[in-house]
């Protein structure tokens, strides 16, 4: 991919802490979080209540401060500006959607959505009306524009605080559980809304606890008790429960491989669990004849070495980076692996599973090497 | 609709849909606004009109009682130094008739010639300018006592008994003639001619001067009634009482000014009540308001955006008050400038709107709210969005002392109920509100308690003023007659106990220089009357043997500040000048002139009339009104059959009774103003309980859940609101006694050149007992059947 076409960071989090003080004492709720989130990407950040999600997109609305640590949204480090030039930023770069809608109940659906455009002079003052009631159709509302949001249902006052959020044409949604207070029905077409945004390159941040939404989103954020799961580790192993989760992010080791570098070799001793984060990798067999056999390419979410450590022995086949670019692999001791089998059966099952698919590939492709 | 921007719409939404906190809001910066600007109108128009209508009458400068002279006389005076012009009036009393048994006392006055008069100008009303030959003309402010209208035809009583009939022809206007003198009694206007046949020399009594220089100097026409007086001295024409006034002022003018001085402080306060209320309502607002501004931080606005937002909002509820209270204040400045016009005799110049009461609404309906509702608006509107959005206020509920005691209580005392507990501890929760409403309240239910306070103490002054005229009747005749002979004549009445022969005299209180200090009234009982039961500040009373003995009254002291008991005055009584001692001072109402005391044996040989008298004190054996009043008819009618020369016989207590009428009027107003301050407070109440309540909803919705039934939900916010309006009486009652003791000192200083003694009555207390609960029951029973309207289902979901 050329450097050009790379999209560039939305919004950088970069060691946030973020601490607060009661009569019970100090309670820090973010644990240095590190994230970036990339242009025209949608995102969603899902996590236990109480884990820290919404003082996550605080931080990155810039409703709440960090205690310690950076955030930097569409290239601006947005707690060097004070209250009111945050007001003005946000309301010009960032679109918020919340589970309760937040629509101003005395206001119509068009004035609602008119009155970002009013605050941030947006917008000739004549042409507001029309972008108002053009984002209104965008979300199916075109007939209810002139209706008070106590006069039309959850899911339309939900389309209406998206047109709302649109106003003045942000780069960035951040969604607070958009679908929360909505039947199935209104949620998928709330959901649809946002992938069709993101197709239209916004970046949409969405907090959710309902895993459903998480896999129509291209990113999956989880945040457990202040601290983000790798992603790699939420991708390849979901049956963990988060702490599990997080428990694994904390001993996994980052290794990355040129091109055609070897990761492992046939009949080498095999004393790691490797999961992908980015690039390719290639597992091959020796070809009696001579040459070698591709047996499979596995990509961003995959992972190689279960075999071994579950049965023991060397390694039954080669492991190298995929000639298209760097792989990026997260590593997990055996120890590790194997304690994390027999403390999640759910997960052991699952790469049990796996392990049993892919001996029997692997005795297929013995019998094509032959 | 779409040309208003949303943030406007959101304000006009603002206004539009909260009706009740709109309407309080803008209610309770009218009721301030209104206030002041009656206040400050009439006292504008007052201002003006009562010295132009007054000076428009060309008023005379000295006005002399004085003993019968002639034009020749007359001619003479206007050659003295300093004067302008110089007028003579003839004054006859006689009794008009109105009832078939009931008779009034009235001043004939004759004017030599009504066209070219030129001093205390009569203003036709209806009907005839002048009068003709015997015809009489009616003065505007005795019409009432009278009962007549033009073209009626009086009887009229005259000093020898004899009873003349004249029809009315006219109604005027004096306003300059009994100017000030509330006990005086009404007059009607004759022509000259026809003072013969009313039995009365064709001479003057009564000397009206204009001075020819600066009018508006008192010490200029002091000095020009001095060489008036040295004229008619030289003449040998007595002087039995001097009076100067200023062309461009009401004597009555300072008094009044002072009082709508007292009634503009409680509309200040009004306004400052009024004040802690919208403050009150506008902080309940923003923390109302909390997401919604949340909400528009979060889309962009910006804090000064959103200030400027509810700026608008108070000035808009200040511009909504200013236009319902301009025009109402208007009308009430004129509707009280009209009735102190009528009851002080003088003209206004025409209903107006007075530019500055107009200026003075303006600042205080626009200024006021903005300056208490910055605070509120200026940290409403700095909030954060996080604590915007998320509610978060760590502050909202404490645990402080109050909660401690009512739990301390609560263990003790187990017949507390936990709602009572819960209307307790709820009644302390918001601090900050409590202390607002509080204050609104103390200070409407200080100011009511206060004003029956000065009501008690002004009645308690009367009363006090009543032991120095302790008859059940005076009875006084034309002409002196021999004290024995008239005790015999009333004794043989039924019902009459006894009789005291009293005399009188004017004094002049001469300077080292033979001038003129001040006059003073002289009344004479006989050594040792139990008829008089002064209230002595200093000194004793006269007493037995006392010879050339005085005791004066404390307005002497303005005069004299360092007199004391032992000093000698110099006096000139009867053309006779002599030293006086004065043994006492004594407490009397300061606005009816300067009044002495000396012994009956002493003045009547200074009179040359001994054992004689012309006034006689009489008791009866009830001291009822009704009795007096109808024993006065009794011996009136007795005296008149045997041929004595009555001129009047009037109940003991009529004349207080005449004062008590004039002072009604003021209470009225403080009461008015008493009301207001508690209608104000009562409404901070009502507004304090909807914003509880409003912040209560979510406990509310629990209480609902757990089994509270309607009527606990509002029994909990009706006992708040007892508990605050307890709390405000109690405070309220404490409150009054440095505002009790104010008033007092204004107003006696205003209406009776003393200050009343301080008084604090139960009635009122009592009064506003009563009136606190009901107002506060009422203030939260809108709020608490609100409470209980709301279903758990609403109040949970309230967002």
């Amino acid at each position: 991919m050329p450097a050009s076409d790379i999209p560039a960071p939305a919004i950088e989090l970069s060691q946030v802490v973020k601490t607060f003080k009661s009569a019970a004492g100090e309670f820090t709720v973010l644990k240095g979080v590190n994230l970036v989130l990339l242009e025209h990407e949608f995102v969603s950040i899902v996590g236990k209540s109480g884990s820290g999600k919404s003082t996550l997109l605080n931080m990155i609305t810039g409703i709440d401060h960090p205690t310690s640590g950076e955030v930097c949204v569409g290239g601006t480090e947005i707690y060097r500006l004070n209250e009111s030039q945050r007001a003005l930023w946000r309301g010009r770069t960032v679109g918020i959607v919340f589970q309760f809608f937040q629509l101003l109940p005395m206001l119509t659906l068009l004035e609602n959505t008119m009155l970002p455009m009013d605050y941030c002079q947006v917008y000739a003052p004549g042409e507001r009306p029309k972008r108002a009631q053009d984002l209104l159709a965008l979300v199916g509302l075109q007939d209810q524009a002139h209706k008070l949001p106590a006069a039309v249902s959850t899911g339309q006052q939900q389309s209406a605080a998206i047109a709302r959020a649109l106003a003045t044409d942000p780069p960035i949604i951040v969604a607070d559980e958009p679908t929360g207070n909505l039947d199935s029905r209104s949620a998928d077409v709330i959901i649809q809304l946002f992938d069709q945004l993101a197709g239209q390159g916004k970046t949409i941040a969405m907090v959710t606890h309902d895993a459903s939404l998480t896999e129509r989103t291209r990113r999956n954020i989880i945040i457990v008790d202040g601290e983000l799961v790798d992603e790699t580790v939420g991708r390849a192993l979901p049956l963990l429960n988060d702490r599990q989760m997080l428990q694994v992010t904390r001993l996994i080791q980052r290794q990355t491989f040129q091109p055609g570098a070897a990761i492992l070799s046939e009949g080498q001793a095999v004393d790691t669990f490797y999961m992908i984060d980015s690039g390719q990798v290639e597992i091959v067999l020796k070809a009696r004849r001579g040459g070698e056999l591709v047996v499979a390419r596995l990509g961003p979410g995959e992972f190689f070495g279960e075999v071994e450590l579950v049965y023991g022995g060397d390694s039954v086949a080669s492991a190298r980076a995929g000639a298209n670019g760097p792989a990026i692999l997260a590593t997990l001791s055996h120890r590790a692996f194997l304690q994390l089998l027999s403390d999640s059966p759910l997960t052991g099952d699952a790469i049990g599973k796996i392990v049993q698919a892919r001996l029997a590939e692997n005795r297929a492709a013995d019998r094509r090497r032959r | 609709m779409l040309a208003m921007r949303p943030r406007w719409r959101k304000v006009l939404a603002d206004l539009w849909e909260n009706k009740a906190r709109s309407l309080l809001v803008i209610v309770s910066i009218a009721v301030g606004v209104f206030s002041v600007g009656m206040i400050a109108g009439a006292y504008v128009i007052i201002s003006h009109d009562m010295g132009a209508s007054y000076a428009s009458a060309n008023p005379a400068n000295i006005e002399m009682r004085t003993a019968p002279f002639s034009d020749e006389l007359l001619a003479a005076l206007e050659q003295v130094e300093g004067v302008e012009a110089a007028e003579g009036r003839c004054f006859t009393s006689v009794r008009v008739r109105t009832g078939p048994d009931s008779w009034t006392s009235l001043n004939l006055v004759s004017v030599a010639d009504y066209r070219e008069s030129q001093i205390n100008l009569l203003v036709p009303l209806e009907g005839a300018a002048e009068p003709g030959r015997r015809e009489v003309l009616l003065e505007r402010n005795g019409l009432e006592k009278i009962g007549a209208a033009v073209g009626d035809v009086l009887e009229f009583e005259l000093p020898d008994g004899t009873v003349r009939s004249m029809p009315v022809t006219g109604i005027v206007l004096d306003q300059s003639s009994n100017a000030g003198d509330f006990l005086a009694s009404p007059l009607a206007y004759v022509s000259f001619d026809t003072l013969v046949w009313l039995h009365q020399p064709e001479t003057y009594n009564r000397l009206y001067v204009t001075v020819s220089s600066d009018s508006n100097d008192e010490a200029y026409i002091r000095q020009v009634a001095d060489a008036v007086n040295d004229r008619l001295e030289r003449s040998r024409c007595q002087v039995y009482r001097t009076h100067v006034n200023k062309t461009n002022e009401h004597p009555l003018q300072s008094t009044v000014q002072a009082i709508l001085g007292v009634l503009g402080a409680l509309g200040v306060l009004i306004v400052l009540l009024s004040s802690s209320l919208i403050a009150n309502t506008l902080s309940a607002l923003l923390s109302q308001h909390q997401r919604h501004i949340g909400v528009m931080k979060l889309v962009g606005g910006r804090t000064f955006q959103i200030f400027g937002m509810y700026i608008v909002l108070i000035l808009v509820y200040g511009m909504i008050a200013l236009l319902i209270a301009i025009p109402l204040g208007g009308q009430a400045a004129y509707a009280l400038a009209q009735l102190i016009a009528d009851q002080m005799n003088f003209n206004l110049l025409g209903y107006r709107i007075v530019p500055l009461a107009f200026l003075i609404q303006t600042v205080i309906a626009l200024g006021v709210p903005l300056a208490s509702g910055f605070v509120p608006v200026n940290n409403g509107s700095r909030a954060t969005v996080l604590q915007a959005v998320s509610g978060y206020n760590p502050g909202a509920v404490q645990s402080g002392w109050i909660d401690r005691l009512t739990s301390q209580a609560a263990e003790r005392l187990t017949w507390i109920s936990r709602p009572l507990l819960i209307a307790l501890r709820n009644t302390f929760r918001r601090k900050g509100r409590l202390a607002l409403t509080l204050f609104t309240l103390t200070m409407g239910g200080a100011i009511f308690v206060a004003v029956f306070n000065v009501r008690s103490a002004l009645n308690n002054y009367l009363d006090s003023i009543g032991h120095y005229f302790l008859a059940d009747v005076a009875l006084n005749f034309d002409r002196p007659y021999r004290r024995n002979e008239i005790e015999d004549v009333a004794l043989r009445i039924p019902g009459v106990e006894a009789i005291e022969g009293w005399t009188y005299a004017s004094a002049e209180v001469l300077r080292p220089d033979d001038t003129v200090e001040v006059n003073l009234q002289i009344l004479a009982p006989p050594a040792g009357s139990t008829l008089v039961s002064p209230n002595l500040l200093s000194g004793r009373w006269i007493e037995p043997g006392d010879e050339k003995v005085i005791t004066v009254s404390e307005g002497m002291l303005e005069h004299y500040p360092d007199l004391q008991p032992g000093d000698t005055l110099r006096l000139k009584i009867a053309g006779q000048e002599d030293e006086w001692t004065v043994v006492g001072l004594f407490k009397f109402v300061g606005v009816q002139g300067l009044v002495g005391y000396a012994s009956y044996e002493t003045i009547s040989d200074l009179l040359t009339q001994p054992n004689q008298a012309f006034t006689y004190r009489i008791v009866t054996d009830q001291h009822n009104y009704a009795y007096q009043d109808q024993m006065a008819a009794t011996i009136d009618r007795h005296f008149r059959d045997l041929g004595y020369h009555v001129s009047l016989a009037e109940a003991g207590s009529d004349s207080l009774d005449t004062a008590a009428e004039s002072l009604d009027i003021l209470i009225t107003f403080l009461l008015i103003m008493a009301l207001l301050t508690a209608t104000v407070g009562s409404m901070g109440l009502a507004g304090t309980m909807s914003m509880n309540v409003l912040d209560r909803t979510r406990e509310i919705g629990v209480m609902r859940s757990i089994g509270a039934v309607d009527w606990v939900v509002m029994r909990t916010v009706i006992i708040e609101g007892l508990i605050i309006g307890l709390l405000s009486w109690f405070m309220g009652c404490i409150v009054a006694v440095p505002i009790t003791s104010l008033l007092s000192a204004i107003i006696g200083q205003t209406v009776f050149a003393t200050p009343l003694d301080f008084t604090y009555t139960v009635t009122g207390v009592a009064i506003w007992l009563g009136l606190v609960l009901v107002l506060s029951a009422l203030a939260s029973v809108l709020p608490a059947r609100n409470a209980a309207r709301l279903t758990i289902r609403e109040v949970l979901a309230y967002e």
